[in-house]
């Protein structure tokens, strides 16, 4: 399907971050800001957690 | 302070809950939540069917690790139908048990799982199936939420 480790990423997360933003926000605004914040939040950990851990290839 | 719960509202959430667990997005549709049931539904069908294209592996319950393997069996099986679907369509039946170790060899379901196992997308896919399976349960809870009257 994706070759690219990082597409699997940026389509999991925003999956998952329209999923929340649903469940837990009823108002357009709400839902928008949730999403996003949930996106960012997910996609900067995943990086730092991949940049921390380059130097531990096993 | 713990209300009882009316019948009408007993029976509301347990439909809601069913017709969720049956097709993600449902329940809320039943519930008058049209605009989540439409989102709902595509996420969670979505995120499913990415992971069985990407050849995510539909957990057996394993006796010699029956604490992690009843956890993720049960994740995958909250998806509903399309878990079984899933089963069906890669192990030829619906599948929920390990074989024994002498079976083991020679079974067909093995040999299944060994294959979508070696696929390069397999652990990812697995992630997929066990979200879907996981963000269905979370409908469950947010239906009864919703049906009883604890949520908009």
């Amino acid at each position: 399907m994706f070759q690219s480790h990082f597409i699997h990423m940026l389509v999991f997360t925003g999956l998952v971050s329209v999923f929340f933003a649903f469940l837990t926000r009823n108002d357009r605004r709400g839902r928008l800001k949730v999403g996003i914040y949930l996106a960012l939040i997910m996609i900067t950990a995943s990086l730092l957690i991949a940049y921390t851990l380059y130097p531990f290839p096993k | 302070m713990i209300e009882r719960m009316s019948w009408t509202k007993f029976k509301r959430s347990l439909i809601s809950m069913i017709l969720t667990w049956l097709i993600p997005g449902i329940g809320h549709l039943y519930l008058g939540k049209k605009g989540r049931a439409v989102v709902f539904f595509i996420v969670v069908h979505l995120t499913f069917i990415l992971g069985f294209v990407a050849d995510g592996r539909f957990f057996l319950v394993d006796q010699r690790q029956p604490f992690m393997s009843y956890l993720q069996t049960a994740t995958n099986m909250a998806a509903g139908p399309l878990d079984i679907v899933g089963r069906v369509y890669v192990y030829g039946s619906p599948a929920y048990f390990l074989p024994g170790e002498e079976e083991a060899r020679s079974s067909f379901l093995m040999t299944r799982m060994r294959e979508r196992m070696k696929s390069q997308g397999s652990a990812y896919g697995t992630a997929y199936l066990l979200t879907a399976g996981l963000m269905n349960l979370l409908l469950m809870l947010d239906v009864f939420d919703i049906s009883i009257g604890r949520k908009e």
